[in-house]
């Protein structure tokens, strides 16, 4: 068989003369992300939701994205609303000047009628929780945005996690978790009393 | 305002907010003597030292409430933003929320002004 | 373990139209078996169809990322033992699909390429025709040789949440070269490396959720890198 020269036998086009007749195969194109299917579109919403809120197998820091996220959400509405429910204090938003005392405090103990119910004190109870473990979460992550009590660089060790996980990184989230515990149950019973009756 | 001065404030009001919002917090919850509640305490209109309305006529404490609702307001805006902006990348839907969040924003430092105003003036 | 294994495996093909779906292949254990060499037996003596990438098959070349009972992982590195004996398969999340376990890199070696992986020189003439080495202490060389591990596998890529919000930030793996190339001291980029990636969908954007690091093959944790070149971004 000749194939010196200019007499080579060309190649096939595609591979599929290796595989059983009818079978269809993907031809990759050679001009990269030129097919309109391999473009990398943004995700749609739902993926990007379950993406940042459900984290399963993945690390502490993961969940800690997660729940700073979920607890930044939450606080500011409660901060919407109570900027609103504290001007409500004073006597709604009709009044732009200092009210006589007496309408003041009748709409003071008006509104405080309407607050003074368990399921708001329950409520704040929980924002309590979400606003102690993201501002401890917060600084956490000011500190190792600043790049401090993160591990240093240097040559790696085989298995070792890694350095930006490091123990004092861990330690601060976890004593986020726990202060905001604190805070919640301190607030319990500031709120409604639960552990001094 | 360029995307590192916008998140440089957002650590700068996050810090301010951890210190003035202690201070509230301790203004609120902290005075209340443990076998009371809240509702006995610092929620009536004027019958306890640390009740709500009388605590504010002090001019250093009302201040640092006025901080702390501006540190609030800028931090929490400038978090919305950031949240829309991963959830709805799309440049229209981005400029809508920006001015969205700039108008609710002005309405909360304004309102929570006036409460805090009138707050330490009541007498 | 003895017997068999069972792999779940992702079954799609784009161009050919259809639903996606899973099948399941039964595989069995041999001592040491990874999860290239179950793939292989699949493809070798079940079904030939099956669309897989690899190449050296022992952890340095980067090619056989893919998602492993949830994570990220080098199917290659992944040994069956560890895992159990129900292995599910899917290609990796965040790249667009090919075909079956096959994604295309074309949009993250782009982003690669953006943040200029090259030693950048002011005295461009003497790089062309060196007069002598660069030296490096054994301490500057430590300021960047990890982040110089990255086999661009393109798993902390698909790890990570922010890609799959922002199809415009750089990725943990772009970033950690950036940081690479920042810290070494025979690169005179600077300032010109920092505003790459100084932008809304750039490094401001990473929220150190460190699923970049906990799933790099090599030991390069980017997330350190990146947090690091923030830290230079913010000091300006």
């Amino acid at each position: 068989m000749q194939t010196l020269g200019r007499q080579r036998r060309k190649p096939p086009q595609d591979s599929s003369h290796l595989y059983p007749r009818g079978t269809k195969l993907y031809h990759v194109s050679r001009k990269g992300s030129g097919q309109n299917s391999r473009i990398q579109r943004p995700s749609s919403t739902v993926t990007v939701l379950k993406t940042m809120l459900v984290p399963v197998r993945y690390s502490v820091e993961r969940w800690s994205y997660t729940l700073q996220r979920v607890t930044g959400v939450v606080v500011t509405l409660y901060f919407v609303l109570h900027v609103i429910e504290t001007g409500n204090f004073i006597g709604g938003p009709t009044v732009w000047y200092v009210p006589p005392y007496d309408f003041a405090k009748a709409y003071y103990e008006h509104i405080k009628e309407f607050l003074h119910n368990p399921i708001f004190d329950v409520g704040l109870v929980v924002i309590g929780w979400m606003v102690a473990f993201h501002a401890i979460n917060g600084l956490r992550l000011t500190l190792a945005h600043f790049g401090i009590t993160l591990g240093r660089p240097s040559r790696v060790e085989p298995e070792a996690p890694p350095r930006s996980f490091s123990t004092l990184q861990r330690a601060i989230f976890w004593l986020s978790i726990a202060l905001a515990v604190f805070a919640a149950v301190y607030s319990l019973n500031a709120l409604m009393g639960v552990f001094a009756r | 305002m360029s995307e590192r001065r916008l998140m440089l404030l957002h650590y700068v009001t996050g810090l301010g907010i951890l210190i003035t919002g202690a201070v509230h917090i301790w203004v609120v919850f902290f005075t209340v003597p443990l076998d009371q509640t809240i509702w006995e305490t610092t929620m009536l209109f004027d019958n306890h030292p640390f009740a709500i309305l009388s605590v504010y006529r002090n001019a250093l404490l009302a201040s640092t409430l006025w901080l702390l609702l501006v540190f609030t307001t800028f931090h929490a805006m400038n978090g919305i933003r950031v949240i829309i902006m991963e959830l709805i990348p799309d440049e229209r839907v981005m400029r809508a929320a920006k001015w969205l969040l700039i108008a609710l924003g002005v309405f909360l430092v304004v309102y929570g002004t006036r409460t805090i105003l009138i707050a330490h003036s009541i007498r | 373990m003895e017997g068999k294994v069972v792999f779940t495996v992702f079954r799609h093909d784009p161009s050919a139209g259809g639903k996606p779906r899973y099948v399941s292949y039964e595989v069995p254990y041999r001592r040491g078996m990874t999860v290239l060499d179950g793939l292989l037996y699949i493809k070798e003596r079940i079904d030939h169809t099956l669309a897989i990438r690899y190449s050296c098959r022992m952890g340095i070349c980067g090619s056989c990322g893919m998602k492993v009972n949830g994570l990220p992982r080098l199917a290659c590195f992944t040994q069956v033992s560890e895992l159990g004996r129900t292995i599910k398969v899917e290609p990796l999340p965040n790249h667009p699909l090919v075909r079956d376990l096959v994604t295309d890199f074309s949009t993250f070696f782009a982003k690669h390429r953006s943040v200029k992986p090259w030693l950048i020189r002011r005295d461009v003439e003497e790089q062309e025709n060196p007069t002598g080495q660069y030296l490096q202490s054994d301490a500057e060389l430590e300021r960047y040789i990890q982040f110089s591990y990255c086999i661009s596998c393109g798993l902390c890529y698909s790890a990570c949440p922010v890609v799959t919000a922002l199809p415009d930030f750089p990725g943990p793996q772009a970033l950690a070269w950036l940081y690479r190339f920042y810290a070494d001291t025979r690169d005179q980029g600077g300032k010109e490396r920092l505003e790459i990636v100084d932008r809304a969908s750039g490094i401001w954007r990473c929220h150190f959720a460190g699923s970049c690091s906990q799933v790099c093959p090599k030991g390069v944790d980017p997330a350190l890198a990146i947090q690091l070149l923030r830290r230079a971004l913010i000091r300006g």
